[in-house]
Parts: C-alpha cells; structure tokens; sequence
C-alpha cells in the first residue's frame, strides 16, 4: 500500500466527499471523451464521403476541368503540395535551426535572444492568411521572378513554418547534456565543431519530429497560397509557375456545380487528412523513442 | 471497399467512353455558327487568368479541350473584381468578368484593353418550397419586395395574385443572399435597381451591397446549399448550379411583360436586340427582346490590347492570349447550348460574334499586330 | 609536453585556439546572430509595410474605423466594429469553450488516466491539431451547423428572456457566432490541453503528497495542490490559445457567415477581422485593400498584446516554481 492509501485507510472519508470525488472524476473522463468526439466525427465523415472517389484514376490522374465525364483525379493536386512545402521546408529547417542554435548556444537569457524568442511566438500567433498577403504584396505585385508562382507560395509557408521549428529545435537543443559539450570543448574542440559534430548528431532525432510537424501544419495550410500560387489544374513541375496543391484544389472543388467534383473535394481533404496525420503520428512515435533512448 | 472500388472504376470507364462518344460527333444549337478567324491551330503556350466565378465551369471546360493542342490555360475563379484587379495589376494574362468594365476600372489598367462578351448565364430566382413546383410566377417589384424584407411569407397578397392556380402554404421566407463580393450579386441587383426604385435608392447595385434582410452564404454553392437545407428558403443561383441540382425556379415578368422561365433559349433571346456600346460593354439584364429572360448576366474575357508592353507578356504569350480569345469566340460556342453535352450557357449570336472577332483582330504585341 | 611558450604552437599557449582556427568559429557565430536578427528585421520590416498599406484608411476614418459600426463596401465606409467585435466574441466562445474541456483533459491525462492508455490518448487529443483548418471548416458547415440548428432553436427559445444568448428560434441561422467559437474551440483544445499536461506534469510531487497525507480525496488533492500550482502557466496557456483563436482565419470565413454587422443574439451571423480579409482582399482595390490591411494590423497589435500577457503568466508561474536558492 502507498502512503495514500495507508491514510485513506485510517481516516474514512465522508460519503459527501466521496461522492464528490467519484462525480469530478467522471466529469473529467467525461471531458476526455468530448475532447475527443471532433476527431472521430471529422475523419468518420471524411471517410464517409471521400473514399469512394479514391478508385481508379484518382491518385493518377490530373483534374481536368471537364464540365461531363470524369473530372479526373488529385495527382498534380498531391505532387504539387509535395514540392512546394519540399521547398518551404528547405527554407523553414536550416533557417529555424539555425536561429534555435544561436538562442541555445549565444544567445541563451540575452536580451536580444529574448526578444527574439517573443517575436517568434508572436510569428505563431499571426493569422496565416496575413502571410500570404505580405508576400503578395512584397512579391507577387512587384513582379519579382514571375506573378503567381509556386516558389512564392513555398516562401510564405515557410514564414509559417519557421516559428514552429524555432520553437520545437530550441527545447530539443537545450536537452542537449551541456557534460557533452564541456567535454568537447576540453578536448580542444573548437566551437563550430562542437555544434556540428556533437550538439546537431545528439539532437537530430528531436530536430526531424519537430520538422515533421511543421510540415505537417505546412501541408494543410489553404490562405497563404490563395494570393502567391493561385492554383492550376495541370501537372507542372516548375515552381516559377503556377502550381496546384491539395488544399487549393479541395477550396475550388467544394464549390462546383458538379456533385462529382464536390465529391471530389471531400476524397482530396480525405487523402491530406491522411498525408497529415500520418506525419503527425510519426513525428510523436519518434519523438518518444528517442526520448526514452 | 472493394466493391466500391470496381464500382468507381467502372463508373470512371463507363464515362470516358461517354465523353469520347459525345465528343466525336458534332453538336451545335442555339447561337450562330462559327464565323470569321477562328484558328484551328492553336499557339503553344502557358497563360494565366482569374475572375468570374459564373464563367469558371466554361473557361475550366475550354482549357482542358486546348491542353491537348499544347495550350496550357489556367482559370483561378476568384470572382470578377478580383479578377480585374488582378489585370489591373499585371499579375494575370486574362480576366473573366461578370460586370462591364467601368471607367472606374479602366482608370487603374496599364493601357487599352479588349473586353469581348463570350457568353450568357442566367440568374434564376430559386425557391425552396415543399409542394409548390417550378415556375412559381414572380414579378420585379415583387421580387425587390422579398429581398426587400417587405413581403415575409410565403402566401402574401401580392405573390397569391399572381399566381391564382397555386396554393401556397403560409411558411416564412428566409432570403439567402452572397456574402462575398460577386458579379452575380451585380447582375442581380442591377435587374432590382432597374424594376424597383425603392431598391434602387435603399441599396442600390454592386458586387457587394448592404443587404437589408437574408443570411449570407459563400459563393453559389453556399446559396444553393442554404436554399436547398431550408425550406421557405429564397435565393439567386446561377443557371449552371441550379440546373445540375434541380432546384425549383420562377418564371420572372420580363419588360415585355411575359413570364419567362431560365431556359438556354430564353437567355440566349435576351442578347438579342440590346444596344452594343463600342467598347462592347453590353449588358443584357431586363433585355427589350419579347422572349427573353429578365435576369441574364453576361460575361467577359477582358485582355490587355498589346499584352507585351501593358501585361508583361512574351510574344509567345500574347499568342496564346490571342489563341485563347479566338477560340473562346470562336470553336468554344459549340460548346455552349441546351444539348445534352453542351454547357449550360447561351452562346454569342452572331452578329456580337462578328463584333468580337473585329475588336480581337486589333490585339498587337509591342505594336506589330499577332 | 611543456604548457606555456613554446617555440612549436608559435609562442601561444597549448590550449588557446590559434587566429586561423577561430575564423570558422566567428563566422558560424556571427552567422547564426545574423539570421536570427534577420528575423527581427523581417518582423519589422512587416509590420512598417503593415502599417504603410494601412495608412490611408487609418488616416481616412481614425479611431471609428475600430469602433464605428458600418462597414459598407458599395459605399466605401470601413468602420470596423462589427468586425473587432465579431472577433472577440467568437474568441470568447472559444475560451469559455475550449479551456476548461482542455484542462479537464489535461487533468485526467496527467493525474488519473490508466498509465497504458496514456501515451496514446495524449497523441489522440494532439492529433486535433492536425487536421488542416480548411477541413474543420467544410466539416463545420456541412455536417455540424446544420445538425446543431434544431438544438440551437431549441437553446434560443427557451432561453430567449437572456439578452444575446436567447431571441427566440427566428433569430437562429445555420452559420453563426456559436458555430465559429465551436469550431475554434476545437481547433485550440490540442495547444491548450498540451501546456496544460507539461505544466501539471511539473507540479512537485511533495505538494500532491501532502494533500493526500492530510487525508484529501484524489479530486481534492488535485483542486488544492495541483490547480492552484499550475494556474499561471495554464493561463499562459490559454492566452496563447487565444492567440490562435483571434486569428484563425479560413475554418472561421466558412461558418460564421460573413455579415458586415454586429450580431445581436449568440446564434446570428457575423464577421471576424481575419474572415473579411480572406474575402475581400482579392478585389479590393484603393482605400479598400487599405481598410483590409488596417483590419489586418489591429489583428496583429492584439496579436502581440495577447503574447506579452501569456508571457508574464508563464514566466510568472515558473518563478513560483523554481525556488532561489
């Protein structure tokens, strides 16, 4: 018997008390289980409504923009995301990593490193749409490179992406046992090698769960490429164009006149749903691997 | 699943063959046949364009008949002010849009632009009531009443006199209206504007008005699903929406004094017989034509007249703008009429057809005509 | 080996980096400054072109572009307090939503959850945070608004004699103030649910331990040592989940209706300051496209305002807890 118990045990609790106690731990799973019920609601009917259009062609084929027939499927939709978040993330990771490194290992309780640390959060709380807007207007107006492309798009998620891979390195980074670089640097180790060679190695398993999860909110995000790629419905693999990407497509299809592209719609929210989650189960699944290693 | 899935593929063989069908045999209804400069060979090229939400099925249908000759078309439906806006700023090669160009909008364009009208979508008036069938009769006043918030239900005086034969039920009406800026909203309040001047002075015409009563709703999809959820429900949709979801619509009085219903051959009647400005900035809402349906939206591809210098556009470009104008005025209409296969929208009539090729055939590149 | 002078390192000391050496460690250090003041500089470098869109229509309407209530497109008046309005209250609904079911959450995940089931439900309730917003946003107006309508019916008639939250079953429409705060209260449950569940995870086991040795019951140890340890820092919690609230645009545009005024009962439609951007933005033009990036600022100052008060709760929470020695 634990301490709690031995107690619990000498001095009887009164029904009232008791009573109470049973009521507020049911509340609290009670709680639980709602907290949970938006999950299984949304992907029960996501499923519902999105797996029949996941035959045939659907993964194969680009949308077509047929008013009869097949309306084709998601594929330039799906390659599409995949590359413009591949290059937001190639801009997000070095650049986030980099500014977590200079927090843990420079800057630490610095004023400087503390400001930093407050506009990044800020950077989380700004609406994602705002981002889009700010590259339409830094870029796609100007004319810089082109009008709407997909490079432009990559550009503003990774403005949405840094602030959570800032954030997710910088506590990965500080578990870094500071014995490791003091030996390092004992060693004679200069500085730089001590980040590349000891502190980045250590970290890295936490450093891809948290890249993971950003690419995970990069995939979904619709606002940002409203205004930077404007959508397209054929397969093109230049980002100096515009390019198509799932949540751009399920925006238009939801508003078909067609109930087979609306189908459409649900089928393609179905397949990011999927992408996203699947990231997201990886990322914790890894994260907790390499916490208990 | 499995079933489901040989079920979706064969649904999916069962309408290639259907397409390919229908495409091999020609159609042609309604409108004039195609005349004057209209290419069959087609200039390879990527454009890019935005706008109007009511012309987006037409342009998406046209893009992907072109992809096979090399074109590549991009249709954003952002809606027709965005559209021009986007114009306005050279970030696309074409604008689709609903309203004519005012002098408001072509004040803020880079240089001259080509507007051609390319076709014609009707705005029906449709109506979410148990028991009571199509082609419910309603007048323009009438109509600016409901919207208005003056009539409320259902089997007031006025719609009760004109409709002897019906027995409507006493349910409330819910108005459902654009919460987003639309050349849809346009079109229909400029129909109100014009029968109304109660309308005209309270709320007036836009693409995005103060609307006295009604819920909002997002696009015409957001309309046609709030109509069909509520019973009582009101709204304006595009023909195209309310033809695929077999709403019930009225029979709107036109300024000829007939009752008319939103079929593809009374929208077409309503391009018929209208003044044409030079700049070809028609409109067909409230038409003089005897047959034609009252509320007709027309719509435009609006592109720079020398893309090259105006739009930031290559030679190659510009051609694949020209490309995509001629055949839009040209090969597209038959793809336009009531046939089975053919999109629910009016063509152009020949005589705007031969208006359009002539305002085209002035579009130049740094000068040199394409 | 001698330390010191020494004619082999060059008269420098063994253990002292020579000049060549050091380069590579200035440059990955004066790098690493660099980029993370360059995320100063794009910070400010936004909020002056923030500002510089939004001066006209500031300039244009003042102080009633925030407390004015008419917002007319077709007649160019952008007063913009249905909008801020709009915003607060669905961000009310949100918190009053959102908090207290994800700190019930976070409670019986920490605290009285088999331990087996722990790992796993946690990453259920994070998975919340997964799903794109667009996704709640076509499920909100689908599937939920419809669905809830009879019961909010039902909520405003019974309840009609309440000001705002009652008006009888004619003032219910399908999209609406409740649905938007649903929504984001769903969407803000995972960050709320998983500060809270680090925060009460660092409650010391001695304070927990006290209260049951005095004799509390499970529920009473945790509403006296547990709560009140991690209030500050589940208020933190909670602001940045309001954070997020206040600007969640997409999911929001979708359900709530988008009316250009001020709602008078819970179940109306209204407008939030990030669901007017996503739809007018595209055509709007002049002192429009001004008007939306005014909206687009005052979002972003409250956005600041609410991270410096999240921040003073936490950091106050973490002096409470970390003892000076």
């Amino acid at each position: 018997m634990s301490a709690a118990e031995r107690i619990q045990a000498l001095a009887p609790v009164s029904g009232r008390r008791r009573y109470t106690d049973t009521m507020m731990r049911g509340l609290l799973l009670a709680a639980t289980i709602v907290a949970l019920i938006p999950l299984v609601l949304v992907i029960y009917y996501l499923i519902k409504r999105g797996v029949g259009s996941w035959g045939g062609s659907f993964f194969t084929s680009d949308p077509n923009g047929n008013f009869f027939g097949n309306p084709g499927g998601i594929r330039s939709a799906l390659l599409g995301s995949l590359e413009i978040v591949g290059l937001a993330t190639l801009i997000a990771i070095p650049i986030g990593v980099g500014v977590a490194l200079y927090l843990t290992e420079y800057g630490k309780q610095s004023l400087f490193a503390n400001v930093v640390r407050y506009f990044v959060d800020v950077m989380t709380g700004v609406p994602s749409i705002v981002f889009g807007l700010f590259i339409f207007i830094v870029l796609v107006l100007a004319h810089v490179g082109g009008n709407f492309t997909a490079w432009k798009g990559s550009v503003a998620l990774s403005l949405l992406m840094l602030p959570i891979v800032v954030r997710s390195a910088e506590v990965v980074l500080l578990l870094v046992p500071s014995e490791l670089r003091e030996a390092a640097l004992a060693l004679g180790a200069p500085r730089w090698r001590v980040v590349f060679r000891v502190v980045l190695p250590t970290a890295l398993p936490g450093l891809v769960t948290g890249s993971l999860l950003a690419i995970a909110r990069g995939m979904g995000e619709t606002a940002p490429l409203l205004f930077t790629t404007a959508g397209a419905f054929g397969l093109t693999f230049s980002l100096s164009q515009q390019m198509n990407a799932l949540p751009l497509q399920i925006y238009n299809d939801i508003l078909s006149p067609r109930n087979v592209v609306v189908d459409r719609a649900w089928g393609a929210a179905l397949a990011l749903v999927t992408l996203v989650l699947i990231l997201n189960v990886v990322a914790r699944v890894a994260s907790q691997r390499s916490r208990m290693a | 699943m499995k079933s489901r899935r040989i079920s979706a593929v064969a649904l999916v063989v069962t309408a290639s063959l259907a397409v390919a069908a229908c495409g091999s045999s020609s159609s042609s209804s309604g409108g004039g046949s195609p005349s004057g400069a209209s290419s069959t060979s087609v200039s390879p090229a990527t454009i890019n364009g935005a706008g109007s939400t009511l012309a987006a099925p037409i342009y998406q249908q046209w893009a992907s008949s072109l992809k096979s000759q090399g074109l590549t078309v991009n249709y954003n439906p952002v809606g027709s002010g965005a559209g021009v806006a986007d114009l306005a700023g050279a970030t696309v090669d074409f604008a689709g849009s609903d309203p004519a160009l005012k002098p408001a909008d072509t004040a803020k364009l880079k240089g001259p632009v080509i507007q051609l009208p390319v076709a014609f979508g009707a705005i029906t008036v449709s109506y979410n009531l148990p028991g009571v069938k199509s082609g419910l009769k309603l007048d323009g006043p009438t109509v600016a009443d409901i919207f208005l918030g003056k009539i409320t239900s259902w089997d007031n005086l006025a719609i009760k006199a004109l409709n002897p034969g019906i027995s409507l039920p006493s349910t409330a009406i819910t108005v459902v209206h654009r919460s987003d800026s639309s050349g849809t909203t346009s079109g229909f309040t400029t129909y109100l504007s014009d029968v109304s001047p109660t309308w005209k002075a309270q709320v007036g015409k836009g693409k995005d008005v103060k609307w006295p009563v009604g819920t909002g709703a997002a696009k015409n999809s957001g309309v046609a699903a709030a109509v069909k959820q509520t019973p009582g429900a009101v709204g304006y949709v595009e023909q195209a929406y309310a033809l695929e979801n077999n709403f019930t619509y009225a029979a709107v009085k036109n300024s000829a004094g007939t009752y008319v219903l939103p079929s593809i051959q009374n929208t077409s009647a309503a391009a018929n017989g209208i003044t044409v400005p030079p700049d070809l900035g028609i409109s067909t809402i409230n038409s003089p034509n005897a047959g034609a349906y009252p509320i007709v939206s027309q719509t435009f591809l609006d592109a720079y007249k020398d893309p090259c210098k105006d739009g930031g556009a290559s030679q190659s470009v510009a051609k694949g703008i020209k490309s995509f104008l001629s055949y839009a005025i040209g090969a597209g209409q038959q793809t336009l009429g009531a046939g089975g296969n053919q999109l629910p929208y009016a063509p152009l009539p020949s005589s705007l057809q031969s208006k359009d090729n002539a305002a085209l055939a002035g579009m130049t590149c740094n000068g040199a005509t394409l | 080996m001698e330390a010191g002078a020494s004619t082999v390192t060059g008269g420098r000391s063994l253990i002292e980096p020579s000049p060549a050496a050091r380069l590579p460690d200035q440059v990955l250090r004066w790098g690493l400054l660099g980029l993370a003041g360059a995320i100063l500089v794009l910070i400010a470098y936004f909020f002056i072109r923030l500002i510089g869109q939004s001066g006209t229509a500031l300039d244009h309407f003042g102080l009633s572009f925030v407390f004015g209530n008419n917002w007319d497109v077709s007649r160019d008046i952008y007063h913009g307090a249905p909008l801020v309005v709009g915003t607060l209250i669905t961000s009310a609904i949100a918190l009053l939503i959102g908090v207290p079911v994800a700190v019930a959450t976070a409670i019986y995940l920490t605290e009285l959850c088999p331990r087996r089931l722990r790992q796993p439900l946690s990453m259920l309730v994070d998975l919340l945070a997964a799903v794109p917003s667009v996704v709640y946003g076509l499920w909100g107006v689908f599937v939920l608004a419809p669905k809830l309508v009879p019961a909010e019916k039902w909520f405003a008639k019974t309840f009609s004699f309440i000001p705002f939250i009652g008006g009888g079953a004619s003032s219910v429409t399908p999209t609406n103030y409740f649905i938007a705060g649903l929504i984001l209260a769903i969407m803000i449950l995972p960050i709320v649910s998983a500060i809270a569940r680090e925060v009460i995870a660092t409650v010391p086991a001695d304070n927990k331990e006290a209260a049951l040795a005095l004799g509390a019951t499970r529920w009473e140890m945790i509403r006296m040592a547990v709560l009140p340890y991690a209030r500050p820092g589940i208020t933190g919690g909670a602001m940045l989940g309001l954070g997020r609230a206040l600007g969640e645009t997409i999911a929001v545009v979708v359900v709530i209706g988008d009316a250009p005024a001020i709602g008078h009962h819970l179940f109306n439609q209204g407008y939030t300051l990030a669901s007017v951007i996503a739809n007018e933005f595209g055509e709007a033009t002049g002192i429009h496209r001004s008007a939306l990036f005014a909206a687009g600022l005052v979002l972003f100052v409250l956005t600041l305002i609410v991270n410096i008060i999240a921040r003073g709760f936490v950091a106050r929470g973490h002096r409470a807890r970390v003892p000076r020695r």
